[in-house]
């Protein structure tokens, strides 16, 4: 088998120094043993997300797309516990036969892990409504940087016992812990599904589109809009347009339906148009999320303009813009993108070339506490490192086997 | 610094009114709502200004002296009580809304500020703050973040973690950082949803900026009853399977009926019946008529006798009362009530309450059962006389059973109220050795030195690093 593809931004990784997992236990006994022996880890999925969040450092890759499979379902309780590599598709496919879903879509494709999409914390259009991961997650089995086996949070959709530990390793991308088991809250499926896709006029005023579908009298699941070039690779034709998806009881859709009239020409989407949209990036892409509150939606997406080959889209409820750069200058229009939004905005990197990390990037907040909470689950800094702020070199680490 | 410099200190920073230091005045707060409970504090310092918090802590800081931030003190899981030299903090106080921002549906709130006053004071912009625990005419958003609290109408819109955006903390050192943001996203550890439900163990919520949510369009308010716990169980597990989700499924078994029904609280609830389910649905105006329907249908075939939709928002506010002040009307059944918390998957909800029953059959107890159906987050509710030293014994045994019966059906031991000191003995039934001390690294990150509501949530033997450190070995 090949090796570990990275993406584009030629970080792949050698094959024979693949460690494949199988077990929980075989995750413990490889973090440990990498800890007794002082070499780093990478852990890897089924690879989507190799080339994104900081550079990483060179490390053993620690391929979990074995550690794979449901654990537990019961449709009843709307909740689910599969194992870190099982892929989104094979929890769509599970979840559909009993009429629900896990109501992630994370940028990438189905075929990427439950495991990623926790450890990255992605979120896609549908956190309009169902919110990101975090409010998906109930609860978590991680191997943490000392090879202990740690359970957080529970199986039942309200828990308040003890620290939140479940919150602290959604979003790590790894540096604390190998997620090894999720447990998420799933949804029922709505009885309809649908998405309107209404054309904008070409220089309209986003603020105003974005005020006036927010404030209309439907209650969309997912709420983005696209601008001209991106509408125009996803099919749309040659104008921006607000992608609207409606969902719920038939009888409920015709009002809704009727409230997006306002806002334009309405046509019944493609109805893969969200699959498309969260693939849409053209490999080797550079792409940023700028983010502000939501009435500051029209200034954050116009940090981007005039930038060539820049595709942008926005879930205006979060305030957040994101902007993929699809040519061959990506560094010199990302550069520009990331000067315009200094002090202006949040900017994260979701994946860029590692230059664009050395100077763009927002530095970690709380950077005293981010570096105590990494010395205190990956003592010797072996987890992926590079991804995070590395333990402070006074801490002293602690044997293998304490 | 001896124990009277330490008040004076205390008095120079909130003036003689701010600090509390003799028996009687500090009653009140040796208690969070939980009888079995009664813990008076030595001292107690409470602030006026956000500077108040400030100087205190840090002086604390300087003094190596271990405190307990205090909200209104309704947690009922005794995590608000403080023992020995522990100075309580007390922060209901700091009760300003700060600011409303309607566009962005956002709050900022000092850490006193009042639940209740916070929704009123949306309800010109037609927003509401979701989270409402039965408690929100008392209890304060800065509790609230401390214990991740929940209420009924978390069913659709989720609990505190879900709509807590930004905290300014003051960690225990004296040290000042902000978690999360309103302004976008925050890259880097989430911290801020570390923090949440930390009970008062990372630091103090100097101020509190929240999501506000709008008033949804339309409301129905619908009361089903049963003549079996088991019966409103089903109609529950009916409707969270067919994909309404309710704004809320609340569950009153009989007993709570009655109580509720002999009391200045009455609903109208049919007295006769063994349970009686209180459901909410809300959103848009289109087809939530046939929703009720569908609901409507669901109860009737798992055997609900009658189900009565509210006419308006007076006999809505009513049957809503009932619920929210079951608690109180406890009072006629005996002088105390121990308000009990455990989740478990809601499919085990009727096997469960069935157990619960016979438990407390097996020990001579009545329990209450008001609930949060919707989440399977149970409230079973002990009325007994804690004069009655057999009575209190028999209530601890039924407590540790119930609680036993949750966890073996794949629950947990708190939904909504937290460990406290009195879910202590129960973490161990849910976590193992290890995944303790991982709870353990994390209270370390944020208070090294355990001076922030030491000796709750996680059990201090648990503690690896506590265990290998002087002081434990001076205690063994």
């Amino acid at each position: 088998m090949a090796g570990i593809a990275g993406g584009a931004h030629g970080r792949v990784m050698p094959a024979d120094t693949v460690v494949r997992a199988h077990t929980t236990q075989e995750v413990a006994a490889c973090v440990k043993d990498a800890m007794s022996r002082r070499t780093p880890l990478r852990i890897v999925g089924r690879g989507h997300w190799l080339d994104a969040g900081a550079p990483a450092s060179p490390a053993t890759p620690l391929a979990l797309d074995a550690l794979a499979g449901i654990v537990a379902y019961t449709p009843g309780d709307l909740t689910l516990t599969a194992r870190a590599g099982t892929t989104l598709s094979d929890i769509a496919a599970a979840t559909a036969e009993h009429g629900q879903w896990l109501a992630l879509d994370p940028f990438g494709t189905d075929d990427g892990t439950i495991g990623a999409t926790i450890a990255t914390a992605s979120a896609g259009p549908l956190a309009h409504a169902f919110g990101t991961p975090r409010d998906a997650a109930l609860g978590l089995e991680v191997v943490t940087g000392d090879g202990a086996i740690v359970r957080t949070g529970g199986r039942v959709v309200k828990n308040v016992a003890g620290f939140d530990l479940t919150r602290l390793f959604t979003g790590s991308w790894g540096t604390l812990g190998v997620i090894t088991e999720v447990t998420v809250r799933l949804r029922a499926r709505p009885e309809v599904d649908e998405t309107w896709a209404v054309a904008l006029p070409p220089d309209g005023a986003i603020g105003a589109a974005c005020r006036a579908a927010l404030g209309a009298a439907a209650a969309p699941i997912a709420l983005e809009l696209v601008d001209a070039p991106l509408a125009a690779a996803l099919g749309l034709g040659t104008g921006p347009a607000m992608l609207v998806r409606l969902a719920g009881a038939a009888a409920a859709m015709r009002a809704q339906r009727d409230a997006l009239r306002p806002l334009g020409a309405a046509a019944l989407g493609p109805a893969d148009i969200w699959q498309r949209l969260r693939a849409a990036e053209p490999p080797g892409s550079t792409v940023v999320r700028l983010s502000h509150l939501p009435d500051r939606i029209a200034d954050t997406w116009q940090l981007a303009d005039h930038a060539p080959g820049v595709w942008r889209h926005t879930t205006p409820s979060r305030g957040i813009v994101r902007v993929i750069v699809t040519n061959a200058d990506a560094n010199d229009a990302a550069a520009t993108i990331a000067r315009a939004a200094t002090g202006r905005c949040t900017l994260i990197a979701e994946r860029a070339p590692a230059a664009f990390w050395a100077w763009a990037a927002t530095p970690m907040p709380n950077a005293a506490l981010a570096s105590r909470v990494r010395a205190a689950f990956d003592p010797a800094g072996i987890l992926n490192p590079g991804l995070a702020p590395d333990a402070p070199r006074s801490h002293a680490p602690q044997s293998a086997d304490a | 610094m001896t124990r009277a410099e330490l008040t004076d200190a205390l008095r120079a920073i909130v003036g003689p009114r701010g600090v509390l230091s003799r028996a009687s005045e500090l009653l009140p707060l040796s208690a969070d709502g939980l009888p079995t409970y009664r813990l008076p504090p030595s001292l107690a310092v409470l602030p006026s200004t956000r500077q108040h918090v400030i100087d205190v802590v840090r002086l604390l800081a300087r003094e190596g002296v271990a405190f307990v931030p205090r909200g209104a003190g309704t947690g009922l899981s005794a995590g608000a009580l403080a023992t020995g030299d522990t100075v309580i903090i007390g922060l209901n106080r700091l009760t300003r809304i700060l600011s409303i921002d309607p566009v962005n549906r956002l709050a900022v709130v000092e850490p006193g500020a009042v639940n209740v006053s916070l929704s009123r004071a949306a309800a010109a912009h037609g927003l509401h703050y979701a989270p409402d625990p039965s408690s929100q005419s008392a209890c304060t958003i800065g509790g609230n973040v401390a214990e991740n609290s929940g209420g009924p109408h978390c069913l659709k819109y989720g609990v505190t973690l879900n709509h807590v955006v930004a905290v300014t903390v003051l960690l225990p050192n004296g040290d000042i950082t902000t978690l999360g943001s309103a302004l976008g996203e925050t890259p880097g550890y989430d911290l801020l949803g570390a923090f949440v439900g930390s009970e008062g163990c990372f630091g103090i919520a100097l101020d509190v900026t929240v999501r506000l949510v709008p008033n949804p369009q339309a409301v129905r308010t619908m009361l089903a009853d049963f003549m079996s716990i088991e019966a409103g169980a089903r109609a529950t597990s009916a409707v969270i399977a067919s994909g309404i989700l309710p704004a809320a499924i609340e569950m009153m078994d009989g007993p709570t009926i009655r109580a509720v029904e002999a009391s200045i609280y009455a609903a109208g609830y049919p007295a006769d019946a063994e349970a009686v389910l209180l459901i909410e649905l809300d959103g848009l105006e289109a087809g939530i008529d046939d929703d009720v329907r569908r609901v409507q249908a669901m109860c009737t075939e798992a055997g609900a006798r009658t189900v009565r939709i509210a006419r308006d928002e007076a006999e809505r506010a009513r049957l809503w009362q009932g619920r929210k002040k079951a608690f109180g009307a406890m009072g006629r059944v005996a002088p105390a009530l121990v308000v009990q918390d455990a989740v478990i998957p809601r499919t085990r909800l009727p096997d469960v309450l069935h157990t619960i029953h016979e438990i407390a059959a097996r020990w001579n107890i009545q329990v209450c059962n008001v609930f949060h159906a919707g989440d399977g987050n149970l409230h079973p509710n002990i009325a007994f006389d804690p004069h009655d030293a057999d009575a209190t014994e028999r209530v601890h045994h039924a407590m540790r059973e119930i609680m036993r019966a949750c966890v073996d059906a794949g629950g947990t031991i708190t939904g909504e109220h937290g460990v406290g000191l009195d879910k202590l003995e129960y973490m161990p039934l849910i976590f193992s050795p290890a995944s303790l001390d991982a709870q353990c690294r994390l209270r370390g990150v944020f208070d090294p030195e355990r001076r922030a509501n030491p000796g709750k949530v996680v059990p201090v033997h648990a503690c690896r690093e506590w265990l290998a450190s002087p002081a434990a070995r001076t205690v063994a």
